[in-house]
C-alpha cells in the first residue's frame, strides 16, 4: 500500500480503532519518504500535545521533540499523535481522556498501555513506524497485546527533549513496528547525543554489527503467575530458540520480585512532582476564576481536569515523599533499583540476554479490565517493570497465539547499550516464527 | 490509609476530593501501601540509584543565544501588556 493510500483511509481506520488523538487531513504524502506516528506525550509543532489528559487540552508546543525532529529530517511525515493513558498512567490505555484504542485482533479488547495507540497504528497501518514511550512497560506491553515488535533502548540512548515527563529517571522513547527491520533502520536515526538532554550525553556510540544472542537466562521467578496459554507459547518460543543453537538456562533472580513496589514508589514520586507544573497558567486549560487566590485557583483547575488514575498516582507519590515516610519508601526503592541492576549484571556475566514472557496474560476484554482493582492492574506489569527500572534495553517479539487468536509476546533484555543484539534477534526471529497480521475491519 | 491522611495529602497536592473520592482513595491507597510492604523485606544496598545509568554533568559553551521567540512562548498564555496573568496572590 502506498503512503497516499494509507492517508486516504486514515479517518476510516481511526473511526474503527481509535488509535489517534489527532491526525493529518492531508491526502498526499508529498515528498515524504515514509510515514510515522508518535505518542501524544512527545511535543510536535503541527499538532496539539495533550498526554491523554484534559488538563493539557489546547496546548500547542512551539518545538518538536528531538526524536520527531530527527525523523522529519530523515524524510518522515508525522501523520498523527496517538491515544495513550493519561500521562502514561496505565497498562491498558483505558485511562485516556480522548479515546481508547481498540485491539486490531479483537476490538472488544485492549491494545495494552500506555502506548496503546502507537501499537495499534503500527499494527493496522502498513509500512508504518510509531514512536512510543516506556516508563514501566508502556512499549513492550502494547507490542505484546497487538502482536508486533517493540524496542525500548537503554535509558539515555534517545534524547528525552520534548518528551513530557512522567518519571524522569525511567522515561524512554521506543519504537513499534510490524516489520523488525524498521527497528534497526530508525533507531540510529533518533538515537545519539543531544545538547538539549544531558542524560543522552554519556552514551557510547550505537553500532549495529548484527551480533547474535547465543545464550539466554530464563528467571524461574518470571514463570510464576502467568496464564497457561502464555506459558505454552513461551515454552514453544524457547524450543525454537534452542533449535537454532541458543543455550537456555533457568536461573534464580529473586530481586525481580521487589521491582514492582520499587517502581511504583519511584514513578509516582517523580510524577507527583512533574505534574505540579499543571496548574492552569502555562499549559492547556486556563479557564479558572482568577479572583480566587493562588491555592484555590490551582486546586480548582487540577481537580477539574486531572483524571481518576492521575489523581491516585499524584496522591501516592506525594505521600511517599512526605517527611516520615521518605526513607521507608523512596530511599528504599532507590536501593532496590541498584539491587535489580546488580541482578541483571550478574546474569549478563554468563548470558547475552534475559528472557521472560512480556505479559502474564493475553489482552483482556474491556469488560474484565473494568473489574480490576488498582493493585491488580499494577501487578500485571511485573514482567515489564524490571528492565525499565534498571534502564536496560528490551524487546518484545510475538511468540504465539491463544485459542481466540490473541497474541502472546516474549521479552528479551540485554545489558546497557546492547541494542544491537536485540535488533539482530528481532530480524532473526521474524524468519523463524510466523507472525500473524490481523484482518483490518474499517 | 485513613481519610484524614488522604485529605492532608490531597491538600498538599492541590487536589480537592469529594466525600466519595476520600473513601475510594483511602481504600485504594491502603491496598497499594499494603502491597508495597514487601519493600521492607528487600535487601538493603550500599548505593542508591537516582538514575539507572551513570549520568555526568555535561555543560555547553557559555555563549548567549535565544532559541525561542518570546512572543511565541506567550501565545498560549493569558497576558496583559506582555505580563503573564494569574490568580491574585491572596
Amino acid at each position: 500500500m502506498t503512503a497516499d493510500a494509507t492517508l486516504a483511509q486514515l479517518k476510516r481506520l481511526n473511526d474503527a480503532y481509535q488509535m489517534f488523538r489527532i491526525f493529518t487531513a492531508d491526502q498526499t504524502a508529498g515528498d515524504a519518504k515514509f510515514l510515522f506516528s508518535a505518542k501524544d506525550n512527545l511535543t510536535s509543532q503541527e499538532y496539539e500535545t495533550c498526554c491523554g489528559s484534559r488538563i493539557l487540552e489546547g496546548y500547542r508546543p512551539i518545538f518538536d521533540a528531538t526524536a520527531i525532529a530527527r525523523l522529519k529530517t530523515a524524510g518522515g511525515k508525522l501523520i498523527g499523535k496517538t491515544n495513550m493513558d493519561e500521562f502514561g498512567f496505565g497498562t491498558f490505555s483505558v485511562n485516556s481522556a480522548f479515546g481508547v484504542p481498540k485491539n486490531p485482533f479483537d476490538r472488544e479488547r485492549s491494545c495494552g498501555g500506555s502506548s496503546g495507540g502507537s501499537a495499534c497504528a503500527a499494527t493496522v497501518l502498513e509500512d508504518h513506524i510509531s514512536l512510543g514511550v516506556s516508563t514501566g512497560g508502556s512499549v513492550c506491553c502494547p507490542a505484546s497485546f497487538c502482536g508486533i515488535y517493540g524496542l525500548v533502548p537503554t535509558y539515555g540512548r534517545i534524547s528525552r527533549y520534548g518528551l513530557i515527563d512522567y518519571g524522569n529517571s525511567l522515561d524512554k522513547i521506543g519504537l513499534l513496528a510490524r516489520d523488525p527491520v524498521k527497528l534497526g533502520q530508525y533507531l540510529p536515526v533518533i538515537a545519539g547525543k543531544d545538547p538539549h538532554d544531558p542524560t543522552s550525553g554519556i552514551q557510547p556510540e550505537l553500532k549495529l554489527r548484527h551480533r547474535p544472542i547465543r545464550s539466554i537466562a530464563v528467571p524461574k521467578e518470571a514463570m510464576k503467575g502467568i496464564s497457561p496459554t502464555v506459558a505454552k507459547a513461551f515454552e514453544n518460543g524457547l524450543q525454537i530458540l534452542q533449535s537454532i543453537g541458543i543455550d537456555v538456562e533457568r536461573v534464580d533472580m529473586p530481586m525481580l520480585g521487589y521491582a514492582i513496589p520499587a517502581y511504583y514508589v519511584l514513578a509516582t514520586a517523580e510524577a507527583s512532582t512533574n505534574l505540579a507544573r499543571y496548574c492552569g497558567m502555562r499549559y492547556g486549560h486556563q479557564d479558572g476564576d482568577y479572583t480566587q487566590g493562588f491555592d484555590a485557583y490551582f486546586s480548582s483547575i487540577r481537580t477539574q481536569y486531572f483524571g481518576d488514575e492521575a489523581k491516585r498516582r499524584i496522591l501516592l507519590g506525594t505521600y511517599t515523599r512526605m517527611e516520615g515516610f521518605r526513607d521507608r519508601y523512596y530511599a528504599k526503592a532507590l536501593q532496590v533499583r541498584m539491587d535489580v541492576i546488580d541482578a541483571y549484571k550478574a546474569a549478563f556475566q554468563n548470558h547475552d540476554a534475559v528472557l521472560t514472557p512480556t505479559m502474564p496474560f493475553v489482552s483482556p476484554k474491556f469488560t474484565d479490565i473494568a473489574k480490576m482493582t488498582p493493585v491488580e492492574s499494577y501487578a500485571a506489569d511485573y514482567l515489564t517493570v524490571p528492565p525499565n527500572l534498571a534502564g536496560t534495553p528490551h524487546l518484545n517479539c510475538p511468540c504465539g497465539y491463544d485459542a481466540d487468536g490473541m497474541p502472546v509476546g516474549m521479552q528479551f533484555v540485554t545489558d546497557h547499550w546492547h541494542e544491537d543484539e536485540l535488533i539482530t534477534m528481532a530480524e532473526q526471529w521474524d524468519k523463524l516464527f510466523d507472525v500473524r497480521i490481523p484482518e483490518v475491519k474499517a | 490509609m485513613d481519610r484524614e491522611t488522604v485529605a492532608k495529602v490531597a491538600r498538599t497536592a492541590h487536589l480537592m476530593l469529594s466525600e466519595e473520592e476520600l473513601d475510594r482513595y483511602s481504600r485504594d491507597l491502603g491496598d497499594i501501601l499494603e502491597y508495597f510492604k514487601s519493600l521492607d523485606e528487600a535487601p538493603a544496598h550500599a548505593g542508591i540509584g537516582v538514575n539507572p545509568v551513570e549520568v555526568a554533568d555535561i555543560l555547553r559553551e557559555d555563549i548567549p543565544y535565544q532559541e525561542f521567540n518570546a512572543d511565541e512562548l506567550l501565545k498560549d498564555m493569558k497576558t496583559y501588556e506582555n505580563y503573564i496573568r494569574g490568580p491574585k496572590l491572596s
